[in-house]
C-alpha cells in the first residue's frame, strides 16, 4: 500500500451479500499498471463476484472502488467500459456470425454519418491484430476462427476501447498448449504497454509463469497478496483449500475382481484397433495427448459415437453397437468432459438430474413417487457429500466440482457398476478435485470399475491401477501402476505409429 | 488472402440457391406451360408480396424473435390505405397513413417484446387478432372499393408495366413486369443496404446470438429490437400497398396466413428460428421457392387444398436439410479444429 499513487485500480474494504449468503466481507485488493494479479480460489470463493462488480454488473453493499485515486460512484456496464475496464470472460462472448473487425469494433464502430466506415474499421483491426501479432484478416467470420483464436479477438476488442484494466477469467481452460504460449505472449506484450491485468485461473503452473502478485481467496474473503516470487505452490494450495492437502491422491488397494467392460479391436473414424479392459475393483487410466483418439474410443465403445468394426463386452455380455441407451441399462455410467452441457439438465434441480434415469426404476408403476425420490436422493447427497443447503436447488447454481458430483449420484442411482469419466476434474478446483478423487476410490472399493480419461498426467499416475497409452488412435502401451511414469506414458504418448 | 475475399465461391452462397434453382429447373421441365413468359410473370408479381414479407420476418428471426403478426398487420395496413382512398385522399398521404400505421403497430410489438419481456412468439401473436379484428372492424368485413380520380392516378401508374415483351399473341406469351415489382426490388435494395451499411446488420447479429453479450458490448438492446419490430411493421404495410394495387381493391382478410408463409419462406431460406444465423437474400429465395412450388401446382391442375400439404412438406423437408448442413459444418469444424 506504500505506493497507493501508483496503483491503477483499488477495491477498499468491498462487501457484498446475496440472499442467504455472504459473497464478499471486507475485500481490499489493488492492481498496478503494468502487472498481471493472479487471484486464486475455489469456485465460490467470491472472485467473480469480485470481478463482477468492478465490470458495474453488480453494485457493491459496502465499500469504494478507486480508480487511480478517484472513487467510481454507481458503477454500470456502459461506465466500466469507459473507464477503460475489459472483461474477457471464460465462455466468449463473440458472434459467429459476424467478421473479426465486427466483432472487435461491436458497438463502437467507426461511422460516417449513419454508415459504418468498414474501411476504417477494418484497418484499424488489422492494426490492433498486428499489435498483438495475430495473423487472421480482419474479414474473415468469426465462426472460421479456432477458439485461440477467436480469444485474441476479444483482447483486440479490449484493446480497441483503450481498455487500461483487463481480467481474464480462466482464459486458457479450453486452449491447447503451443495457444496458453501465444497467449501468454500477448499478456507479456499488454505488461509492457502498462496494461493491469487480473488473471483468474485454477491452473496454478500458469500463475507462477505469468504472475506477478497473487491474491488468496476464500469463503468470500481475501487470505492473503504476496509476490509471486515470495510464494510456493504448496502455500498457495493450503490457502485455497485452508486446510492442509497430505495427499490428494487417496488410494486404497483392493481386490481385483471380474471383467466389467472390455473393448475388443475396436476400429473408427480416429482410433485402430483397440482393445482394452477394466475389472471390478480398478481403476484404469487413459492417456495420451489431446487428438490421439482417447474420448473417440470410449465414445463409440459407449455407443454414442459409429464405429467401423470391434466388439464390445458387458460382464462377458456382448453389447450391441450404437446404442448408449441398452448400454446405460447394462450398468456402464458415462460422464463426458462437458458436463454443463452433456451431463446435467442444468435447469433441473439437483434431485431432478439424480433421479432422471433411473425414473423406470424408482417409479415402478409410471407414477412419480416423490417421497421416494427424495429419500434416495437424500441418502446419495449425503453420502457423497453434496453440499447444498437443499436438494431442490437448481444446477446451474453450483459449482463445478459439485455439479460432477450429481452427475456422480445420477448414475449410481442407476446401479450402474462400471464409471467411464472423461476428464473428471476439468474446470474443478483443487479443493473439490481431491473429494472426487476420493470418491472414485471410494467406489472401485465397493467394487465397481473406473476407466478414467485425463490429460492430467498426475491425476492418471496418482489414481490409476493400469494406464493405457494411446498414440495416433492406437494404444502405444500398457503400463502397470509401478511401471507408470510421467517419463514412461510421455514416451509412448509420443511414438509414433509402428515403432 | 487478399485476393481471395470477394471471390464467388459456390460453398459461399446461401443453400437457398440451390434449392431455388432445384425447384424451378424441375418445374421448367416438368410442368408444361411453367416456363412461359406469362406465367413467369404472374408468378414475379406474386413472389414480389412475399419476397417484402419474408425479408421483414428474416430481420425479426435473425434477431431472435419473430413477427407472426405480419398478415394482420397487412390486413389493417390495406384496410387503412383503402379508406383513406375511398374518402378521397390524396395517395401519397393514404400511403403515408398506411406505413405509418405499420410502424406502429411495429413499435407496439417491440415494446411489448423488448421492454415488457413478452415472449416474441406470444406477443406477436396476440398482436395478430387485434390487428386482423381491426382490418374486420374498419372495413365492416366488406371489401373496399374506391374511385379511380386524378388524386390517385399513381396507383393506376404504379399497377402498370415497366417493360412488356410480346412473344406471341395469347396472354401467355407476354412478359410484362409490373411497376410493383420494380418498387419491391427498391424496397428490397434499400433494407439490405441499411443491413449491410450501418450498424444495423451487426447488431442483428449479435443480439440474435446472444443478447447479454450485445449489452455487455453496449448496444441498447431494448431499442434496436423495437426498431427490428417497427421495420417488419413498415415492410408488412409496403406489401399491403402491392396486394391492394394488383387486386384494384382490398380485403380486410388479404393477409390471412401470409406471416406463415413469410416464416416458411424465410426459414427455407436458412434463417434459423433461434437467431443470430441467416441472412436477406435466403429469405428472398425462399419466398421464390415457395411461389414456384405453388405456380407449379396450379398448372398442373392439383386442388389448392393439397398445396399446403406441400407447402408444409417443404418446410419441413427444408429444415431437415439445414440442420444436416449445420451438422455438416459443425463436424467440419470438429475435424479441422482442436481435438
Amino acid at each position: 500500500m506504500e505506493d497507493a499513487a501508483r496503483s491503477l485500480l483499488e477495491f477498499r474494504h468491498i462487501s457484498k451479500s446475496f440472499p442467504g449468503v455472504k459473497a464478499l466481507e471486507d475485500v481490499s485488493i489493488d492492481l498496478r499498471a503494468g502487472e498481471v494479479h493472479a487471484i486464486v480460489g475455489e469456485n465460490g470463493a467470491g472472485k467473480s463476484t469480485l470481478m463482477k462488480i468492478l465490470s458495474g454488473a453488480y453494485q457493491a453493499d459496502e465499500g469504494q472502488l478507486m480508480l487511480e485515486g478517484t472513487p467510481v460512484q454507481k458503477n454500470n456496464p456502459k461506465m466500466s467500459e469507459q473507464l477503460g475496464i475489459a472483461m474477457i470472460y471464460q465462455e466468449l462472448n463473440v458472434t459467429s456470425e459476424l467478421s473479426v473487425a465486427n466483432n472487435v469494433f461491436l458497438g463502437h464502430e467507426p461511422q460516417r454519418g449513419i454508415f459504418i466506415n468498414k474501411k476504417e474499421m477494418e484497418r484499424r483491426t488489422a492494426e490492433l491484430l498486428d499489435s498483438i501479432g495475430v495473423n487472421v484478416p480482419p474479414y474473415t467470420l468469426m465462426k472460421n476462427l479456432s477458439i485461440a483464436q477467436q480469444q485474441m479477438i476479444e483482447i483486440a476488442k479490449a484493446l480497441s476501447k483503450n481498455a487500461k484494466i483487463i481480467v481474464f477469467d480462466e482464459p486458457t481452460s479450453s486452449l491447447t498448449e503451443t495457444e496458453v504460449k501465444e497467449l501468454f505472449r500477448i499478456i507479456s506484450d499488454l505488461k509492457k504497454k502498462n496494461v493491469g491485468m487480473f488473471y483468474i485461473s485454477h491452473r496454478l503452473d500458469e500463475i507462477f509463469e505469468i504472475g506477478d502478485r497473487v491474491t488468496i481467496m476464500r469463503d468470500g474473503k481475501k487470505i492473503s497478496t504476496s509476490l509471486i516470487a515470495d510464494i510456493t505452490m504448496e502455500k498457495i494450495v493450503e490457502g485455497i483449500a485452508g486446510r492442509r492437502i497430505e495427499n490428494i491422491y487417496p488410494r486404497t488397494p483392493c481386490a481385483k475382481g471380474d471383467v466389467f467392460f472390455e473393448i475388443k479391436n475396436l476400429s473408427g473414424d480416429r482410433f485402430e484397433d483397440v482393445s482394452l479392459n477394466v475389472r471390478s475393483g480398478e481403476i484404469v487410466g487413459i492417456a495420451g495427448l489431446v487428438g490421439s483418439g482417447r474420448s473417440e474410443v470410449v465414445k463409440a465403445a459407449f455407443g454414442v459415437d459409429p464405429c467401423r468394426s470391434g466388439e464390445v463386452f458387458v460382464k462377458g455380455e456382448k453389447a450391441p453397437g450404437n446404442n448408449p441407451q441398452k448400454l446405460s441399462r447394462m450398468g456402464i455410467a458415462f460422464l463426458p468432459e462437458d458436463r454443463k452441457r452433456e451431463g446435467l439438465a442444468l435447469a433441473l434441480s439437483i434431485r431432478e438430474n439424480s433421479v432422471i434415469s433411473a425414473l423406470r426404476r424408482l417409479n415402478p408403476l409410471g407414477v412419480v413417487r416423490r417421497r421416494q425420490e427424495h429419500v434416495t436422493v437424500r441418502k446419495y447427497v449425503q453420502d457423497l457429500e453434496i453440499s447444498t443447503p437443499t436438494i431442490e436447488k437448481l444446477t446451474k447454481f453450483l459449482s463445478g466440482g459439485t455439479q460432477q458430483k450429481v452427475v456422480i449420484a445420477k448414475w449410481l442411482i442407476t446401479q450402474a457398476h462400471t464409471f467411464i469419466f472423461d476428464e473428471p476434474t476439468r474446470g474443478i478446483d483443487i479443493g473439490s478435485k481431491s473429494s472426487i478423487y476420493g470418491l472414485m476410490d471410494e467406489l472401485v472399493a465397493q467394487g465397481a470399475a473406473i476407466i478414467m480419461i485425463s490429460s492430467e498426467l498426475p491425476e492418471v499416475l496418482g489414481m490409476s491401477d493400469r494406464v493405457y497409452v494411446m498414440a495416433q488412435g492406437r494404444i502405444a502401451g500398457e503400463l502397470d501402476r509401478k511401471d507408470a511414469t510421467q517419463q514412461s506414458v510421455i514416451q509412448l504418448a509420443f511414438s509414433q505409429k509402428g515403432e | 488472402m487478399q485476393a481471395n475475399r470477394h471471390r464467388l465461391r459456390l460453398s459461399n452462397l446461401p443453400n437457398s440457391i440451390f434449392v431455388f434453382l432445384f425447384v424451378f429447373a424441375l418445374a421448367s421441365f416438368g410442368v408444361p406451360k411453367f416456363f412461359s413468359p406469362g406465367n413467369l410473370s404472374t408468378l414475379l408479381l406474386q413472389a414480389s408480396i412475399l419476397m417484402i414479407l419474408s425479408t421483414g420476418m428474416a430481420l425479426v428471426l435473425m434477431s431472435g424473435g419473430i413477427d407472426l403478426s405480419m398478415g394482420g398487420n397487412l390486413s389493417m395496413c390495406g384496410v387503412v390505405i383503402a379508406l383513406c382512398l375511398r374518402d378521397g385522399m390524396h395517395v401519397l398521404w393514404a400511403i403515408g397513413a398506411g406505413v405509418l400505421c405499420g410502424a406502429l403497430f411495429g413499435l407496439l410489438n417491440g415494446i411489448f417484446v423488448s421492454k415488457m419481456k413478452v415472449p416474441a412468439f406470444i406477443a406477436t401473436f396476440g398482436s395478430m387478432g387485434i390487428a386482423q379484428s381491426f382490418a374486420n372492424t374498419l372495413s365492416e368485413k366488406r371489401t373496399i372499393h374506391w374511385e379511380a380520380g386524378p388524386q390517385n392516378r399513381l396507383l393506376n401508374f404504379l399497377g402498370g408495366d415497366v417493360l412488356r415483351i410480346e412473344f406471341g399473341n395469347q396472354a401467355s406469351m407476354v412478359l410484362s413486369v409490373s411497376f410493383l415489382v420494380l418498387l419491391t426490388v427498391c424496397v428490397l435494395i434499400c433494407v439490405i443496404f441499411l443491413f449491410k451499411k450501418t450498424v444495423l446488420g451487426a447488431y442483428i447479429y449479435a443480439i440474435g446470438e446472444n443478447e447479454e453479450t450485445a449489452r455487455l458490448c453496449g448496444i441498447d438492446t431494448t431499442k434496436w429490437k423495437i426498431f427490428v419490430y417497427m421495420l417488419s411493421g413498415a415492410l408488412a404495410s409496403v406489401a399491403a400497398l402491392l396486394v391492394l394495387i394488383r387486386t384494384n381493391s382490398m380485403q380486410p382478410t388479404s393477409g390471412d396466413g401470409l406471416e406463415f408463409q413469410a416464416v416458411v419462406a424465410a426459414v427455407l431460406g436458412g434463417n434459423s428460428l433461434k437467431g443470430g444465423r441467416g441472412n436477406l437474400y435466403g429469405a428472398l429465395f425462399g419466398a421464390l421457392t415457395l411461389y414456384v412450388v405453388r405456380s407449379s401446382l396450379t398448372l398442373a391442375g392439383i386442388d389448392t387444398s393439397v398445396t399446403m400439404i406441400v407447402i408444409g412438406a417443404v418446410l419441413v423437408v427444408g429444415m431437415i436439410l439445414n440442420e444436416l448442413a449445420v451438422r455438416h459444418e459443425k463436424n467440419l469444424r470438429l475435424r479441422t479444429g482442436r481435438g
